[in-house]
């Protein structure tokens, strides 16, 4: 009797224990269903759409995140970088290469939350496309770190977990066609302070 | 042994079934979505600023941080709903969402007469009564047809640098969210 009632407990605890932390886990992995993957940078075209996926679904009420639409822009977001180690706001990058075809393309350095990180200073750790120099191919270099770099420089502070949020405003590559044949940037480490 | 095991694989398919229902049933219950936080930083047809720049926390998350938005609350089943904006600033997009935050229209200032934000959101029911007679001041009007009741409306602008802060500040400011009488 005792056994069966203790068997019964354990089948229930594990139902609702695994099922709960398995959605919670679903939600929290920035990877998850629906994304698209170009090099480091992951992008969820159909978040915050009716078509979505019940994860995106999910994570949009529970985030409370109004995406973007299709012909506002669409967000990439770098968690690694080119060697596959995690971005870290210590460290240095050097973000090289075309960006795709859009009116505008703003770039900024996230904390876990994905708001902009805080320098403490007047400038912002965020660059746009207007402001930035470019190669002679068109191509842009960007160094990402705290301290200044001739170019194009993406201040970032403190120490921690990273992420770079790469968003391109009134783009065609937001309709879902668009997005076979594009690249983005590489994010290469320069090296890290200690 | 045999009788754990078999409790632990029940528990296990339990876990299955449970992990599909909390999935589907997270939005229905969710009191952090867009709309709530939005109910609870203002009321119905008022413009609320999104991003941290008009004092306190953002009320919405990830806002770019080089663009400045706002958004207001609207009930069709009350009226169609009008939004204007006057000025002009480097770059602004519209977006209207449902009570679940599903991005259902959104069009920026290339689709506007002269960039100039004028838009009237409505059910297709109101269109049709719109369409009889189109009012003069409604002819260079954006109409937005949309199939819900309750909705969100959200402008978002660009500040390519700081100059222009104080210039897309007052442009979302002075923009406006009305239930339009017709």
């Amino acid at each position: 009797m005792l056994k069966n009632a203790f068997l019964t407990l354990l089948s229930l605890a594990i139902a609702v224990g695994g099922g709960g932390a398995s959605v919670w886990y679903a939600l929290k992995l920035q990877d998850g269903v629906g994304a698209i993957r170009i090099g480091q940078w992951t992008a969820f075209p159909d978040i915050g759409t009716p078509t979505a996926d019940p994860y995106s679904k999910a994570r949009v009420a529970r985030e409370g995140v109004l995406a973007l639409g299709q012909a506002e822009g669409l967000s990439f977001i770098a968690e690694r970088d080119s060697g596959g180690e995690q971005l870290k706001r210590q460290c240095a990058y050097k973000i090289a290469g075309g960006f795709p075809t859009a009116r505008f393309w703003t770039l900024y350095a996230a904390d876990q939350s994905l708001g902009v990180v805080e320098t403490g200073t007047p400038r912002p750790a965020a660059l746009q496309s207007y402001q930035v120099l470019r190669q002679a191919d068109n191509s842009v270099v960007i160094s990402v770190g705290s301290r200044p770099a001739p170019g194009n420089w993406l201040l970032t502070s403190g120490a921690g977990k990273m992420y770079l949020v790469l968003t391109f405003y009134d783009t065609p590559i937001a309709s879902s066609t668009g997005l076979s044949d594009v690249t983005l940037p590489q994010i290469q480490k320069v090296g890290c302070n200690a | 042994m045999r009788s754990l095991l078999h409790a632990v694989l029940l528990g296990l398919l339990g876990a299955g079934i449970v992990h599909i229902v909390v999935l589907l049933l997270v939005p229905e219950f969710s009191e952090r979505d867009a709309w709530s936080r939005l109910a609870m930083a203002s009321d119905l047809y008022k413009m609320t600023r999104l991003d941290a720049e008009a004092g306190g926390a953002p009320v919405v998350k990830s806002v770019d941080p080089l663009f400045y938005a706002a958004a207001c609350r609207f009930d069709l089943a009350e009226g169609m709903v009008r939004v204007k904006a006057p000025g002009k600033v480097p770059f602004w997009s519209i977006s209207v969402y449902d009570r679940g935050g599903h991005n259902i229209y959104s069009f920026n200032d290339h689709s506007a007469t002269a960039g100039v934000l004028d838009t009237v959101v409505l059910t297709p029911a109101q269109m049709i009564e719109v369409r009889k007679d189109l009012p003069e001041e409604l002819q260079g009007a954006i109409f937005v047809e949309a199939p819900i009741e309750e909705g969100v409306f959200v402008i978002r602008s660009f500040v390519p640098d700081d100059s222009w802060k104080p210039i897309v500040s007052r442009f979302l400011e002075q923009s406006s969210c009305e239930l339009q009488d017709f």
